[in-house]
């Protein structure tokens, strides 16, 4: 999301006049571009969650059916959720269903704007909403202030399974997958082909760690990419006709599970690992080095582990 | 050689650099409880310096209050006396003191986060005190939750296991031993943690000697630096901690 010119241009005015005792968040700018058939795109800005973006860094996705848009994660605050709810009530006739890919908050804490419709997530993914929005909503206020006014997030309540799922009249074939978080749901839009991908796939983006199982995800990376798709929406980065988002993602998983592998082998402290910085070969993605630095701390401890092996104990 | 490692890991040596090289950022030269904790941690020197020769390697931000990854590297400054670790604005400001001895004054360490503040390694060196300092923005909280061993069924599964390994060829000795840490500020939690290390040579005798408060991480892992004539090992590891539980192991090269 930008900032737009009208509010900068508020903003400096009204900085001439009188002083400003809090900061008021400016509008999301919403900039959706129609990928597919009737599948509307509202790309995130590939950076971590800051104070510029508003926490709008995730890809929101809407599909048209008759009864309303089926929309696919729904933003990082209550505010941005309502700016997306306003263009399906305004554009796309209405919201008939939602869906949560996972628990992550720059993916579902726009939820307050489609309490009246059917919010539906893997059952997992429900219940680590309903046991972390606490904390996750401590961590954005945080960050984001302003831009987080009003946000209480609300959890999905309609289970999500494999199969396939028909809102609006528009078929979804679910998935349900782990890896990068406990649980994580892909679906395909039956009309178009297309693949949403949740944060299972990264695209010109670091991939984040905080509750990524590295073996699981490179499984789910494995059934990803056997998928006959006529394109793809990662859960962070651009929309492609070709499979490159599952191939980079792997190779990132492979790079980065090398290196905390080597570092703890050659005997790095997870403080020389973390600031030796990304893969070189990963060093200029967005959001790195800051998401390489997380990542080395959610995930060293496992790497770790296998090299020190156990020489004594209580006595 | 380098004490720091970073340039064993492809661009390792350039990402360092951008890192900020573990140099004291001037922030927290004159700021925070730098003043309180010098009188009362320090023994009220007259003067201290920050110096090049002594490098802190920290994060800006805390991902993992609980864990927050930590290495001082006083190989710089020549023979060290002891290192004295402290934290800002931690409930227990005092979180380590390193005697190195006949080991290397370099200390990799994680400790928990209260709350966001400064954390200073001093080297005593020469009879003067240098401080090394970052700033480590915090959600924090990891002082005051319970230990994650405790949501188990039984915690003491596992406790005290020690974990080690050295490499002779660049001196490393890396030390881990499976414990709560309990600071006590946890609720219905007294407070249970590891109050000292020494590491030995093959005759018995004392190489190096490390103070540990509350603030050292659940499940601490320690990494040391050896010259070369003690990185052939044998090293005997021996702790205890504050229930009267001891814990000893030998590493071999």
């Amino acid at each position: 999301m930008r900032i737009g010119r009208r509010q900068a241009l508020l903003g400096a005015a009204a900085a001439t006049l009188l002083p400003i005792p809090a900061r008021a968040a400016p509008d999301y700018l919403l900039a959706p571009r129609q990928v597919a058939d009737g599948l509307w795109l509202f790309e995130g800005a590939q950076d971590s969650i800051t104070r510029g973006n508003g926490g709008a860094i995730g890809n929101v996705a809407m599909l048209e059916t008759p009864e309303g848009a089926v929309v696919v994660d729904t933003g990082g605050t209550a505010r941005h959720g309502a700016a997306l709810r306003a263009f399906a009530d305004q554009r796309l006739g209405g919201v008939a269903a939602v869906l949560n890919t996972h628990h992550h908050p720059d993916h579902w804490f726009g939820n307050q704007a489609f309490a009246d419709r059917p919010i539906h997530a893997l059952p997992g993914t429900i219940a680590a909403q309903a046991a972390g929005a606490q904390a996750l909503a401590d961590g954005l206020y945080r960050i984001l202030g302003a831009w987080m006014q009003g946000t209480a997030p609300l959890p999905a309540q309609v289970a999500a399974g494999d199969g396939v799922l028909t809102l609006g009249g528009r078929g979804l074939s679910l998935m349900a997958m782990a890896g990068h978080s406990q649980a994580d749901l892909a679906l395909i839009d039956q009309t178009t082909g297309t693949l949403i991908a949740g944060d299972l796939l990264f695209l010109d983006r670091a991939p984040s760690f905080p509750d990524a199982d590295i073996a699981t995800w490179r499984g789910s990376l494995g059934r990803l990419a056997a998928l006959q798709v006529t394109g793809t929406i990662p859960g962070h980065g651009p929309f492609r006709r070709d499979s490159s988002a599952a191939a980079q993602t792997l190779a990132y998983l492979d790079a980065f599970a090398a290196r905390m592998d080597a570092a703890a082998a050659l005997g790095l402290s997870p403080a020389e690992a973390l600031a030796a910085g990304p893969m070189p070969a990963f060093a200029a993605l967005a959001a790195n080095p800051a998401e390489y630095r997380r990542a080395t701390v959610q995930q060293w401890r496992q790497h770790e582990i296998s090299a020190l092996p156990v020489v004594g104990g209580s006595v | 050689m380098p004490a720091i490692l970073c340039d064993r890991l492809p661009g390792g040596g350039a990402g360092l650099a951008a890192f900020g090289g573990g140099l004291t950022r001037p922030e927290t030269l004159d700021s925070g409880m730098w003043d309180m904790h010098r009188a009362d941690l320090l023994g009220a020197p007259d003067t201290w310096r920050s110096d090049p020769g002594l490098r802190l390697l920290a994060p800006r931000n805390a991902e993992d209050a609980r864990h927050v990854p930590i290495l001082a590297d006083a190989t710089g400054l020549g023979a060290v006396e002891r290192m004295v670790v402290t934290i800002d604005y931690s409930p227990f400001p005092l979180a380590l003191v390193f005697h190195p001895g006949r080991a290397l004054p370099l200390l990799g360490f994680g400790v928990k986060y209260e709350i966001a503040g400064p954390i200073r390694a001093s080297a005593l060196a020469g009879g003067g005190w240098i401080m090394g300092g970052a700033f480590i923005d915090a959600m924090g909280g990891g002082c005051s939750a319970p230990a994650v061993t405790h949501a188990r069924p039984d915690w003491q599964d596992g406790f005290g296991e020690m974990r080690a390994r050295l490499w002779p060829d660049t001196g490393r000795l890396r030390v881990g031993i499976r414990h709560p840490m309990d600071t006590g500020l946890a609720d219905g939690v007294p407070a249970h943690h590891l109050s000292e290390l020494t590491l030995t040579d093959m005759r018995g005798d004392r190489i190096a000697r490390l103070e540990i408060h509350e603030p050292l991480e659940e499940n601490p892992v320690l990494t040391f630096l050896l010259p070369a004539d003690l990185a052939q090992g044998p090293i005997g590891i021996a702790a205890r901690d504050t229930g009267g539980f001891r814990f000893s192991g030998e590493v071999a090269a």
